[in-house]
């Protein structure tokens, strides 16, 4: 009798499952995830802060090229930005890091202040606005390598990483007056950069106007969007010492998961060598180009291919005929000017977000050297928490003797590092 | 003279079931531009979007973002900015949305950076997702039937399920089926699907609360097609009429962008 009533009892309960299984209901799957956003926490959105801050401390190791030694890296900086609207149409912008580096390495460690960048930024009506102070201004299209960057020569103060996201980041702005008009499809952008000072300063806490501001220059923008998929920039830069040098960016869709984008200028200028070496060259007509493509997987892998050149940079044959010295003091002047080091480059880069793991980002690249057939590699694995981001970076450089990156100092660093956002 | 008229009937069932035909495609289009304007408001506006991101029943993420959507006069399709809040390393971060124009950019390195609609920023939801979207400008309805469904809040509701295809190859996804109540016109749920078939994610729209002078869905919970355990939450909230102009709306105002 109870086995009875047990299946009956049993066959109820499948009747009331079928039911509950019909078509109209939600499968398990959704209810259970229904469920988790019943229980989801309920409190205020966060709300917008006008300043960002961190701390970050990094320790790592290297070898030295030369003697194979060791070297260690300690670093701890302070990083600050600060956009605050102090009135109907007027906002102040601040940014500055400090970098304090201990290291045996070449070059050795310093401390460094980098005001980025501190400016007044005036919108008159919402399509017309006027800056001015110091501001990081930059253009281009490209990833690896930007010719109509112009205002990245002498920007830098300290490398604590190569990725050309962070360099176009630390960075010194220029002390500029500048006015853009906007209009719906197009914008028109006038600066000026007055010259404040000839010659860079580099105590700890300079404003080193020298460096962003040696001569009075200007640059001309102006964009106009031809369609959602084409929205090129026309750019004029010069200066009292900068014969006006023309530039163009564009950047296009391809299909739904490319972009394919170009950058490109020409004007007189005298070639790296001269820059270097402060020959009394005559100037000639240069071109500097960059052309890639981005494409992202359906797991959101974007791959980037960029080919770059700058027929100011010396060629294979021009690169073997300099000595020793003369190749790492150029080197040193292309890293000052962030130009090209050779006449032609491939630059590969990879970011992947959430890679096996969500929250871990991995992302590096690799530059090939096309005349000397040394390479240039960066990878970097990071964690993020919700205020702290930790990451482990390794750099290399490889190459035969008397190529490009045999000429790094380094051979190779590692190095970890710990974020917390204050 | 009979064949005449049997031709004539004919022609007339015809032009009868041609234009039932007709009649419905324009009723699942209708019905699909009522849902569209139970979920956005009808003139320019900022709303808050809470994204609270789960893996196997674990929040993993949050962030907090605020969108300004305008709809474009030309075509219908709303304009998006959307300025990232939270968290800190994301802050002020800017993404511009107009249709497959997609633009990202990073007040530290001041770069403006193009992105194609497979570049994902926020987890697994698509750029497409956490914007106002017109789904009747970017795809054909078809009504598929009458049925019970169950909404967010496991409450039966009589609905229209409509076969949604891409209007064109420019949209996020292939097909959509989107479960729209016959009373109220207000989204239920919806599933979306690949070219190859696979379903993506499911969406339910819940929390109905009064915004903007209509009933409209406060809360959003997507689940991953491969991975169900895979949930997002988009919780909207401080709805405000904003005017957002042209201006605005393109890429070289990202850097000037200050929000009073």
């Amino acid at each position: 009798m109870r086995w009875i009533a047990k299946n009956i009892a049993l066959l109820l309960c499948a009747a009331g499952s079928a039911h509950a299984a019909g078509s109209g209901d939600a499968p398990a799957d959704d209810l259970d995830a229904l469920s988790l956003a019943d229980k989801a926490p309920t409190a205020a959105p966060k709300e917008s802060l006008q300043w960002r801050a961190f701390v970050e401390g990094a320790g790592g190791v290297g070898r030295l090229r030369q003697d194979t030694s060791k070297f260690s890296i300690l670093r701890g900086s302070f990083d600050f930005r600060a956009d605050a609207a102090l009135a109907q149409g007027l906002r102040a912008v601040f940014s500055d890091r400090l970098d304090l580096v201990d290291s045996d390495g070449v070059p050795p460690g310093e401390n460094v202040n980098t005001l980025r960048e501190a400016y007044l930024s005036w919108a008159r009506t919402e399509d017309q606005v006027l800056d001015l102070g110091r501001v990081n201004i930059r253009n281009g299209a490209a990833m690896g390598f930007n010719p109509t960057d112009w205002f990245k020569a002498n920007a830098l103060r300290a490398i604590v990483n190569p990725d050309p996201a962070v360099l176009r980041e630390n960075r010194q702005g220029t002390v500029v007056l500048q006015g853009q008009q906007l209009w719906s499809r197009a914008s028109l952008t006038a600066a000026f950069s007055p010259r404040l000072a000839r010659s860079a300063d580099s105590a700890t806490f300079a404003l080193n106007v020298g460096a962003t501001n040696p001569e009075n220059r200007y640059l001309m923008a102006g964009s106009y969007k031809l369609s959602d998929k084409m929205n090129p920039q026309l750019l004029v830069y010069g200066g009292e010492d900068t014969p006006p040098q023309v530039g163009l960016n564009l950047s296009a869709l391809v299909g739904d998961s490319a972009v394919a984008y170009g950058e490109f200028t020409v004007g007189k200028g005298a070639s790296l060598i001269a820059q270097a070496l402060t020959l009394p060259e005559p100037q000639s007509y240069q071109q500097r180009a960059a052309l890639g493509l981005t494409y992202t997987t359906g797991f959101n892998l974007s791959l980037t291919a960029e080919a770059q050149y700058s027929s100011a940079a010396p060629t294979a044959s021009q690169w073997d005929d300099l000595p020793g010295a003369v190749q790492q003091q150029l080197l040193l002047t292309a890293q000052s000017l962030q130009d090209l080091p050779t006449r032609s480059q491939l630059f590969f880069f990879a970011a992947w977000k959430d890679a096996i793991v969500q929250r871990f980002d991995l992302s590096g690249f690799l530059r090939q050297d096309l005349q000397t057939n040394s390479q240039a590699l960066w990878l970097e694995g990071r964690y993020s928490w919700q205020s702290a981001e930790l990451a482990l970076q390794w750099q290399l450089y490889t190459g035969s003797a008397g190529s490009l990156y045999a000429a790094v100092p380094q051979s190779q660093t590692i190095q970890l590092v710990l974020r917390m956002y204050l | 003279m009979k064949l005449d008229i049997v031709l004539r009937a004919v022609v007339f069932a015809l032009c009868l079931a041609l234009s039932f035909v007709a009649s419905a495609e324009r009723s699942a289009q209708d019905i699909l531009a009522a849902s569209d304007a139970i979920r956005n408001p009808s003139k320019s506006f900022a709303v808050t979007v809470t994204m609270l991101e789960y893996r196997s029943g674990k929040q993993t993420d949050e962030n907090t973002l605020t969108i300004y959507s305008k709809a474009d006069a030309t075509n219908g399709q709303y304009r998006s900015l959307i300025r990232f809040v939270a968290p800190q390393r994301d802050a002020d971060k800017l993404m511009l949305k107009n249709g497959n124009d997609l633009w990202f950019y990073d007040p530290s390195s001041k770069a403006s950076i193009r992105l194609s609609p497979q570049q994902r920023l926020l987890g697994q939801a698509s750029n497409g997702d956490v914007v106002t979207v017109n789904l009747a400008k970017d795809y054909k309805a078809e009504l598929l039937g009458e049925e019970d469904v169950a909404d967010g809040e496991r409450v039966m509701r009589r609905s229209y399920k409509l076969g949604l295809a891409a209007a064109s190859p420019d949209v996020t996804y292939h097909r959509v089926e989107m479960w729209v109540e016959t009373t109220s016109s207000r989204p239920i749920k919806a599933r979306f699907f690949a070219e190859s078939g696979h379903l993506l994610k499911t969406a339910y729209y819940r929390k109905y609360q009064m915004q903007l002078g209509n009933e409209r869905p406060t809360e959003v919970v997507i689940i991953d097609g491969l991975d169900p355990s895979w949930v997002t939450v988009l919780r909207y909230s401080d709805y405000a009429w904003r005017e957002v102009p042209d201006a605005w709306l393109q890429r070289d105002y990202l850097p000037r962008f200050k929000p009073s």
